[in-house]
C-alpha cells in the first residue's frame, strides 16, 4: 500500500484568502477515501491542485507517484474526475460528451470493453444519451460527467460532490458503481458534505477546515473522538433536581439544561456511569444517540467563530462568493 | 516509489507523446461545435466577394469610366478611409481597393470571436475543467484552438478567392487576396487568443480584441487618407500608420498589380509572437484565473442596484463603458488626425489645388473625415445598444429572469429597463466619441466650428442606432430563441447594404432597408435631417410592439 495521493504542508493564497494553509492528506492505494468540510473549506481548490488545474502555492503534492502540475497530461490517463458543478457543450449530445471525454482520457471508443462498460452505466443511470447538453438538468448532466468518469478504467477516481444533485435512487446506483470501481482496483477521492453518503462509502476520511486536514481515519477511529448524545425531557423535573445534576454526572460535556430539554454528551466508555443516574431520575423521552459523523463534523465546526459565511474563512472561494470555477451557465 | 509502479494489467503511464492523441479529438470537437456557424461566415464573405466581383466590371465597364472613379477616390480622404488603397483604374485592382480592408475586418472578427470562444468562454463555463483533467491537460485545447483558427483563417480565404476566380479575375490576384485574408485571420487569431488569456470573461476578452480590430482598422484608413497620390492621379500610396496595422499588412500585398506576398511575413510573424505569449501565460497560470484579475464584490447591494433597472445597467455597464471607451478611442483618432490628413493633404501638390479650390478649404477636410470616422462611431453606438438588449435574452435562456419575474417585476418593466439601458449606451457612446473628437480638435484654427461640426456628426448617428435597439427588442419579445444571431446579422446587414450598397451595385429598395442610409449626411452641403425623425418614431412604435408581444409570450429558457 503506497500513497495515491500524498500532499505535504500544502498551501494556496487567493489574494488575501488563504485558501489552503499546511494541507497533509494521504490517500492509500485501493481506499476509499472521504473528504469532508463545510463550503468554503479548501475541498475543490484541494482537488484542483491534484489534477494540475491550479499550481501549488507552497509545501508539496504527489499524485499516482508524479508531480501533479508538471505530469498532469500522463497522471491524467489514470485519473478520472467528475466536478461538482458539470456544464456541459450546448449543442453534444451527452454520448457526443461521454465519448469526446473517453477519447481524451485515451480510451478507443470503438473498444467492445469500452462499449460495454458505457451500455451499462447508461442503463444503470437511466440516462438518455441522445439528448443535447443545453437539455439536461443539473443532475442529468451529473449522470454524464459520472458515467464518462467510469466508462474508461481509472486508477484514481476523483469525484468533487458528485451526487448534489442526484435522487435517492441514482444515488443508490452511485454507491453501487464507486463499490465496483473499487474492488476493480481504484482508489477513490470522494469529496463531499453529504455525510451519510461518506459513512455508507468511505474506509477512512479527511476532515478539513479552514485549509487543514484536522482529524483523518478510518471512521472506526474517528467514532472515538466523538461521544454519544443524550437528551430527555426535563419538563417534569425539579429546580433543585436539575440544579444538582452537573455536580452528579461526571464525564458529561456541553450540558445544557433548555426549557423542555436537557441535553449532553458522553465518551462512550463513560456511558454506563451515566445511565444509572438517568434511571433514578425517572427521565421521559430519553433519545440516546450513536455518534455518527454528522457529530463529529457538528462539534469541530459547530464552534461559533467559524460560523460559515465569515468573510475570512478560508476556503476554495477566493473572490466571496464562490469559486472561479463558480459561473452561471449563458 | 516510482510512476511507473502501477498494478499490472494498466496501460504504462508517462508516455511523452500525451499531445498527439488529444489534439484530433480537440480539434474535431471545434469543428463540430461550429459546424454552422463558421461556414455561414465563409459563405457570407464568398457571396459578398462574388457580388462585388460581378457588380464593379458591369457598372464601371469602361477604362474611362474607371479612370474617374479612381480620381475621385484619391481625392476624397472619406471614400480612402472606408475602402483602401487605389492602386491604378485596372477593374481588379479596383476591386481589390473596394473590398479588400473590409473583408478583412470581418476575418479579424471571424478569428477573434472563435479564439474566444473556443478558450475564455469554455473556461468561464467551466468545460475547461471537464477538459483540464484528462490528458489533454492545460496547453493541447489552446493548439486545438490556433489549429482551428489557422484552419478557418485559411478557408476564408479560400471562399473568398474562389469567389474572385468565379467572377473571372486573376487567378493570382485572386489567390494573393486569399492568402492576405487567411493572414490577416492568422493574425487576429494571435489576438484573440491573448485576450482570452487577460481577461477573466469571455465578454472582456471580446470586447478588447474588438477594440484591437477598430484600431487597426483604423490606423490603416488614417494611412489611406494621408497617403501621396501619383502624379497621375490615378494611384496613392498610404502612409506610415498603416504599416502599423495587421490589416495594413495585408493591404500592402497590392493583390492584382504587385502580388507582393512578403508582407504577409509580418502578419504571420506578429500571430506568432501573440500565440507563444498565450502558450507560455496558458502553461503557467491556474485554470480560471486571468491576468486582470477580478476584483472581489462588496459584501450588500449598493444604492443603484434596487431594481431591475439598476440590475440591468450593472449587468452591462462594464461592457457600455468598453464600448464608450472605444468611442473616445476613435473620437481622439478623428480629431487629432484629422488635423495630420490636412497636414498631409497640403504637403503634395495634386491636392493642395484641390483644397484651395472646396468651399471651407482645408476646416472642410477635416469636417468630411470626422464626419466619415463618425459613421463607424454610430455603428459602435448600435452595437452596444444591440448587446445590451439581447442580455435581457441571455438573462432569460440562464435561467435568472425567472428568479427575477417571479418578484412584483412586471415583464414589460423588465424589458424596457434593457431598453432604457441600450439607449443609455448609445448616448455614453456619441457622448465619449463627441468628447475624444472636441480633445483632438481643440487646438485648431476655428475650433469652435469644428467641433460644432462634430456635434452635429454626433447627433446624426442617434437616430439609426435607436432603431436598430427597438427591432432588436421586438425580436427578443417575439422570437427569443433566434434574437441574439437575428440581431447581430441585421446590424452586419445594415452596415454591409448602407456602407457598401454602392459597391455592391444592389437595388436602391435594398440600400433604404438600412437604418444607416438614413442617417443624416452632416458633411454634404444640404443635410436632409429627415431620418432623424421618422426613426425614432418608428423606434417608440417597435418598442410598443414588444411590450405587447412579451406579454403574449412563455418565458423560454
Amino acid at each position: 500500500m503506497y500513497p495515491v495521493v500524498q500532499t505535504r504542508d500544502l498551501s494556496k493564497r487567493f489574494g488575501r484568502v488563504q485558501a489552503l494553509a499546511g494541507l497533509d492528506l494521504t490517500v492509500a492505494e485501493g481506499e476509499v477515501h472521504g473528504f469532508v468540510g463545510p463550503n468554503g473549506a479548501g475541498k475543490s481548490t484541494t482537488i484542483r491542485i491534484l489534477l494540475g488545474l491550479m499550481r501549488a502555492g507552497g509545501g508539496s503534492a504527489r499524485v499516482l507517484g508524479g508531480d501533479p502540475w508538471a505530469d498532469a497530461s500522463a497522471l491524467h490517463r489514470r485519473i478520472a474526475y467528475v466536478p461538482g458543478d458539470v456544464s456541459l457543450w450546448p449543442n453534444l449530445s451527452g454520448g457526443e460528451a461521454i465519448d469526446l471525454l473517453a477519447r481524451l482520457r485515451g480510451a478507443r471508443t470503438a473498444d467492445p470493453g469500452y462499449q460495454d462498460r458505457r451500455r451499462h452505466l447508461l442503463e444503470r443511470f437511466q440516462l438518455d444519451p441522445t439528448r443535447k447538453g443545453r437539455t439536461y438538468s443539473t443532475g442529468n448532466r451529473q449522470k454524464v460527467a459520472l458515467v464518462a468518469a467510469l466508462a474508461v478504467p481509472a486508477d484514481l477516481l476523483i469525484l468533487d460532490e458528485p451526487t448534489s444533485g442526484l435522487d435517492p435512487l441514482m444515488d443508490a446506483v452511485f454507491r453501487a458503481e464507486i463499490v465496483r470501481a473499487a474492488a476493480d482496483g481504484a482508489t477513490v477521492l470522494l469529496s463531499s458534505h453529504i455525510l451519510s453518503e461518506v459513512e455508507r462509502l468511505c474506509d477512512r476520511v479527511s476532515i478539513i477546515r479552514s485549509g487543514r486536514i484536522i482529524e483523518t481515519g478510518t471512521l472506526a477511529e474517528l467514532r472515538h473522538l466523538t461521544r454519544t448524545e443524550v437528551s430527555f425531557a426535563g419538563t417534569g423535573l425539579a429546580e433543585a433536581e436539575l440544579a444538582g445534576l452537573a455536580a452528579r454526572l461526571s464525564g458529561v460535556r456541553d450540558l445544557t439544561i433548555g426549557d423542555d430539554r436537557v441535553s449532553f454528551s458522553v465518551d462512550a466508555a463513560a456511558l454506563p456511569d451515566v445511565l444509572p443516574v438517568l434511571a433514578e431520575l425517572r427521565v421521559q423521552a430519553l433519545t440516546v444517540a450513536p455518534p455518527t459523523l454528522e457529530s463529529l463534523f457538528l462539534r469541530h465546526y459547530g464552534d461559533p467563530t467559524h460560523a460559515p459565511n465569515v468573510p475570512t474563512e478560508a476556503g476554495d472561494d477566493p473572490a466571496g462568493g464562490h469559486s472561479p470555477h463558480h459561473r452561471h451557465r449563458r | 516509489m516510482t510512476v511507473k509502479a502501477t498494478r499490472e494489467g494498466r496501460p504504462a503511464p508517462m508516455s511523452t507523446d500525451a499531445a498527439a492523441p488529444t489534439l484530433w479529438p480537440l480539434l474535431a470537437l471545434r469543428l463540430r461545435r461550429d459546424r454552422v456557424q463558421v461556414p455561414a461566415w465563409l459563405l457570407s464573405l464568398g457571396a459578398i466577394t462574388l457580388l462585388a466581383g460581378l457588380a464593379v466590371p458591369a457598372s464601371f465597364g469602361t477604362l474611362a469610366e474607371r479612370e474617374s472613379l479612381v480620381q475621385i477616390a484619391v481625392g476624397t480622404p472619406a471614400i480612402l478611409m472606408l475602402r483602401g488603397e487605389p492602386r491604378g483604374p485596372a477593374a481588379d485592382a479596383l476591386l481589390f481597393f473596394s473590398l479588400f480592408a473590409n473583408l478583412a475586418a470581418a476575418v479579424a472578427f471571424m478569428s477573434t470571436f472563435l479564439a474566444v470562444r473556443h478558450s475564455r468562454a469554455e473556461e468561464e463555463a467551466g468545460r475547461s475543467e471537464l477538459i483540464g483533467a484528462t490528458v489533454a491537460s492545460r496547453v493541447v485545447p489552446l493548439l486545438a484552438t490556433v489549429l482551428f483558427g489557422a484552419v478557418a483563417s485559411l478557408a476564408a480565404g479560400a471562399a473568398v478567392a474562389v469567389a474572385l476566380i468565379a467572377a473571372g479575375l486573376d487567378t493570382t490576384g485572386a489567390l494573393v487576396t486569399g492568402a492576405a485574408l487567411a493572414g490577416t485571420g492568422v493574425a487576429f487569431l494571435g489576438v484573440g487568443v491573448l485576450t482570452a488569456q487577460l481577461m477573466r470573461t469571455s465578454r472582456g476578452a471580446n470586447g478588447l480584441a474588438a477594440a484591437v480590430v477598430g484600431v487597426a482598422y483604423v490606423l490603416r484608413a488614417t494611412g489611406d487618407a494621408g497617403g501621396t497620390p501619383a502624379a497621375d492621379g490615378l494611384s496613392l500610396t498610404s502612409a506610415w500608420p498603416s504599416w502599423l496595422s495587421p490589416i495594413g499588412w495585408g493591404q500592402h500585398t497590392r493583390a492584382f498589380t504587385e502580388n507582393n506576398l512578403a508582407p504577409l511575413l509580418l502578419q504571420v510573424a506578429f500571430a506568432g509572437l501573440l500565440v507563444t505569449v498565450a502558450v507560455l501565460l496558458q502553461s503557467r497560470r491556474d485554470t480560471g484565473s486571468s491576468v486582470f484579475a477580478e476584483r472581489s464584490g462588496r459584501p450588500a447591494a449598493g444604492w443603484l442596484l434596487r431594481g431591475s433597472l439598476g440590475l440591468a445597467w450593472r449587468l452591462q455597464r462594464a461592457a457600455i463603458l468598453g464600448w464608450a471607451v472605444t468611442g473616445l478611442l476613435f473620437g481622439l483618432l478623428a480629431g487629432s488626425l484629422g488635423e495630420t490628413v490636412a497636414d498631409l493633404m497640403e504637403g503634395n501638390p495634386v491636392f493642395k489645388n484641390l483644397l484651395v479650390g472646396l468651399a471651407g478649404g482645408r476646416g472642410a477636410v477635416i469636417d468630411l473625415y470626422t464626419a466619415t470616422l463618425f459613421s463607424l462611431v454610430g455603428v459602435i453606438a448600435a452595437a452596444a445598444a444591440i448587446q445590451s438588449m439581447l442580455r435581457a435574452r441571455q438573462e432569460e435562456a440562464a435561467g435568472v429572469a425567472e428568479a427575477m419575474l417571479s418578484t412584483s417585476l412586471g415583464r414589460i418593466r423588465w424589458l424596457f429597463d434593457y431598453l432604457f439601458v441600450g439607449v443609455a449606451g448609445i448616448v455614453l457612446v456619441v457622448a465619449a466619441a463627441v468628447l475624444g473628437a472636441a480633445a483632438g480638435l481643440i487646438s485648431s484654427d476655428a475650433a469652435a466650428d469644428r467641433i460644432g461640426s462634430v456635434l452635429k456628426a454626433g447627433a446624426a448617428q442617434l437616430p439609426a442606432a435607436v432603431l436598430l435597439l427597438a427591432v432588436a427588442a421586438v425580436l427578443v419579445a417575439l422570437l427569443p430563441r433566434l434574437s441574439i444571431g437575428l440581431s447581430w446579422g441585421l446590424l452586419l446587414a445594415s452596415v454591409v447594404v448602407g456602407q457598401f450598397g454602392d459597391l455592391l451595385d444592389l437595388p436602391q429598395w435594398l440600400r433604404d432597408l438600412s437604418p444607416f442610409s438614413h442617417t443624416p449626411a452632416v458633411a454634404a452641403a444640404e443635410v436632409d435631417w429627415s431620418g432623424a425623425w421618422w426613426m425614432p418614431v418608428l423606434a417608440v412604435l417597435l418598442a410598443a410592439g414588444a411590450a405587447v408581444g412579451i406579454r403574449h409570450r412563455d418565458l423560454a429558457p
